[in-house]
């Protein structure tokens, strides 16, 4: 597994496609959740969490059975912990759920890259 | 031998730190608790953080501002104590707003005199803190206050710490003094 990382509009989508130009990347924000372990690559990861949690269910479970039925899969997610803990509880268990879920995807892949001005920069390579 | 380990929300920051604190040399680990339990979120982040230190021999000492009260006392240079400090956006935020603290004009001297005397009492010092700064969200001007702060407090532990450690979704990122990281700690 890969993880690629990094905050909002930093180049980290056009940075998985120029790396695997030949997978098939599913918009978590819209892709449907129940196929989505099963995907190659996953864009927007964050707004799987989101989408579980208003659906009521644990993103920790969707993050194992990711990381089971797709161990190859390349995922970029968006990193949100960087600010002020928000006032909404929703929020703030958001905000917390997609951090340890990134935890465990970061611990489990081989390779992870941050982007930052559409530059990638490994953390982690195994 | 003086440590920051800064990151995000849900960073993994507090586990590694304490993983740190493990691989430090000196037995008497002592974990100073900044956060005030309140409400029941509150606790349930405390119990957690409980549990993730289970059986990693810490002493908790619960202190929620004037941490430097506590060199000489419970913290002792003699008994060669390896410290975490957990967190300064908690202690920060405590200074700055609660009845016992600082109040807004002398936090940054307080918790700097603060650091400054618990790190002559320790054997090894780890303070966590936090990144609060990136969200791009205009707040409210206590809030910008608080930022302005803890940001102020983070610059003056960046310069004054041997080793600085951003942690990214539980991999260390060294800004900081790696060489001596590495001579000093046995296991990461």
């Amino acid at each position: 597994m890969e993880l690629i990382i990094g905050g909002s509009f930093q180049g980290k989508r056009d940075f998985a496609l120029r790396k695997f130009p030949d997978r098939v990347f599913a918009d978590a924000g819209t892709a449907d959740l129940e196929a989505l372990t099963k995907a190659e690559g996953i864009l927007y990861f964050e707004k799987a969490v989101r989408r579980l949690m208003e659906a009521g269910e644990d993103p920790m479970r969707f993050t194992e059975e990711l990381i089971a039925d797709s161990p190859d899969a390349v995922i970029v997610s968006t990193e949100i912990g960087y600010g002020i803990v928000p006032l909404d509880a929703f929020e703030r268990e958001y905000r917390e759920a997609v951090g340890r879920a990134c935890t465990r995807l970061a611990s489990f892949s081989s390779c992870v890259t941050r982007v930052v001005c559409g530059m990638g920069m490994e953390i982690k390579h195994r | 031998m003086n440590i920051l380990v800064t990151g995000g929300s849900g960073s993994g920051k507090s586990a590694y730190a304490e993983d740190l604190v493990m691989g430090l040399s000196g037995s008497n680990r002592i974990y100073i608790a900044t956060m005030l339990p309140a409400g029941e979120e509150g606790l349930r982040r405390i119990a957690r953080h409980h549990s993730l230190r289970e059986g990693k021999g810490f002493v908790t000492v619960e202190r929620y501002t004037d941490t430097g009260g506590l060199a000489g006392k419970e913290i002792q240079k003699e008994e060669h104590p390896a410290v975490l400090l957990e967190c300064m956006s908690n202690l920060t935020a405590n200074e700055i707003f609660s009845e016992n603290g600082a109040g807004p004009s002398d936090a940054f001297e307080k918790i700097k005199a603060d650091i400054l005397r618990l790190s002559e009492e320790t054997e090894h010092l780890v303070i966590v803190t936090n990144e609060v700064f990136s969200d791009g969200v205009l707040y409210e001007e206590e809030t910008v206050r608080y930022q302005k702060i803890l940001g102020e407090i983070n610059c003056f532990l960046g310069q004054f710490c041997d080793v600085v450690i951003e942690v990214v979704y539980g991999i260390p990122v060294i800004l900081k003094g790696g060489d001596r990281l590495e001579n000093t700690v046995e296991q990461l």
